[in-house]
């Protein structure tokens, strides 16, 4: 089952055309990893599609319903119902390069805030189910602490622990270690990796090149605004075929 | 005691409080109200939000309180004249609280823009990527951490705020300072009255530190504090 599509993404702020039109298309259990050069568009193509940043032209549909657009007065695409943005939202689960975490709850209210107040659990349910997600990732014993008493580490895998809470459809990576110390990035990729292994649909802007290769189900270079090349990760770490992604993993592998 | 004064005193003492606590309440909404016109989008409500912090930052509060008092009074005749209404009297009372209200939420208005730019924009950006609407992202992450910033701040022009309370006794009010230089006045004994005027004042502005101590712990949870 399509879980996500985004068909010809167009973005620009003033002048500049960030996403030339990017499309893609995630199935259950697909790992998309998008890849590429800091400006190539690909954390602003991530953020369009849950509409942190409004695109320009384009078509999303979530988990099989697509995102209602009307052109404003002023020429730009707007959300056509804010109360249908906000329920596919809560299909698209993110997770923030800088965790974005709120400050003033412990970890198990930053859990259960949105199940309770948006999806509507009784805090019961709530509970239990942010509990079963922060042993998950490996952080149950910090239930009751905050944030701001945590590692960059910890934090992303509360993080990641808020994101499954929600249950989505899709859960959406936004760089999630390039803000972590080196030596914590690799507990936020085991959990990310055994998210994957249990077919969970996700799409990851990372830098992880290594990540990349070994878990996704597909990779999109994006170059300029435009996907450059897509493909199984074999075929585009191994034989590339652009020049540009040459260049690209040459310098990213080193 | 205090030569008979006693009862009339504390009556001022309770009219000052009640004062300080009426404008407290303009004041801040007045400062929500200025700060929220300051952050927003439209020109049409940022001018005049600048315009009134300007303006009544820059008056001494004694003048602000006559020109609100007199000047008031003239306006409102100028207006019942032209309606061809009764004349109407302006209560000093509503002028006092109006006044130092309308003074201070100039300063909150600050206060409060400040605290507001102070909370993260990522973590209202989560609040919209988990499907909250506007007014959630509003009472649930923007308005419990702003306040953890405003306190301290507010707590400062709270302080204040008490003391220019004494204002009032120049336009006509009976508080607490107005019955004590009364009462000096008529004993002899001015530096006894004054000296209770300093104790009421000193007592009402430390148990309101008292308050704001709990508060600004309240509010700080998850903020990591150096060691204590």
């Amino acid at each position: 089952m399509t879980q996500l599509t985004v068909e010809d993404l167009h973005k620009r702020y003033g002048d500049h055309e960030v996403l030339k039109g990017v499309s893609l298309s995630a199935e259950a259990g697909d790992v998309i990893t998008i890849i590429g050069s800091s400006g190539s568009g690909k954390s602003t193509f991530l953020r369009c599609i849950n509409f942190l940043e409004q695109p320009d032209a384009g078509r999303i549909h979530v988990a099989g319903e697509e995102i209602r657009l009307v052109r404003g007065g002023d020429g730009h695409l707007k959300v056509a119902d804010a109360k249908q943005l906000q329920r596919l939202r809560t299909r698209l689960a993110m997770v923030f390069q800088h965790f974005n975490l709120w400050a003033h709850m412990t970890v198990i209210e930053n859990v259960m805030e949105a199940p309770v107040h948006v999806l509507g659990l009784s805090k019961a349910e709530a509970r239990e189910r942010a509990e079963a997600y922060l042993d998950k990732v490996g952080i149950a014993k910090f239930r009751d602490a905050y944030p701001a008493h945590m590692s960059g580490g910890q934090q992303q895998r509360v993080a990641i622990a808020r994101a499954l809470a929600m249950e989505p459809a899709v859960l959406l990576f936004d760089e999630p270690t390039s803000a972590l110390d080196p030596e914590l990035v690799g507990e936020v990729l085991k959990v990310m990796r055994a998210l994957a292994e249990e077919g969970r649909t996700m799409v990851v802007v990372t830098h992880e090149m290594g990540f990349a290769r070994e878990v996704s189900s597909q990779v999109v270079f994006l170059h300029q605004g435009l996907a450059e090349e897509v493909g199984a990760p074999a075929a585009v770490f191994d034989q590339p075929r652009s020049e540009r992604l040459r260049q690209f993993l040459s310098g990213s592998l080193k | 005691m205090l030569h008979g004064y006693a009862a009339s005193l504390l009556d001022g003492a309770w009219l000052t409080f009640q004062v300080a606590v009426l404008s407290l309440v303009l004041a801040l909404t007045l400062g929500l109200a200025g700060a929220s016109a300051k952050l927003s989008k439209l020109r049409l409500l940022r001018a005049p939000a600048v315009a009134y912090t300007t303006i009544v930052r820059g008056i001494p509060d004694l003048v602000m309180m006559l020109l609100v008092f007199y000047g008031g009074q003239m306006l409102i005749n100028i207006a019942t004249d032209a309606l061809e209404w009764d004349y109407v009297d302006v209560n000093p009372f509503v002028a006092g609280v109006a006044t130092l209200g309308f003074i201070f939420g100039a300063y909150f208005t600050e206060t409060f823009r400040g605290a507001f730019l102070a909370v993260p924009a990522g973590q209202l950006e989560a609040g919209a990527a988990y499907g909250m609407s506007r007014w959630q992202i509003f009472s649930r992450i923007l308005f419990p951490q702003m306040l953890r910033h405003a306190l301290p701040g507010l707590g400062n022009n709270w302080q204040v705020m008490q003391k220019s309370t004494a204002l009032v006794s120049i336009i006509g009010l009976s508080d607490i300072t107005w019955l004590a230089d009364q009462a000096g006045r008529s004993t002899h004994q001015p530096f006894l009255f004054y000296a209770v005027v300093c104790a009421f004042y000193l007592a009402m502005t430390a148990l309101s530190s008292v308050v704001f101590n709990h508060l600004e712990r309240r509010y700080s949870v998850g903020v990591r504090r150096s060691a204590a």
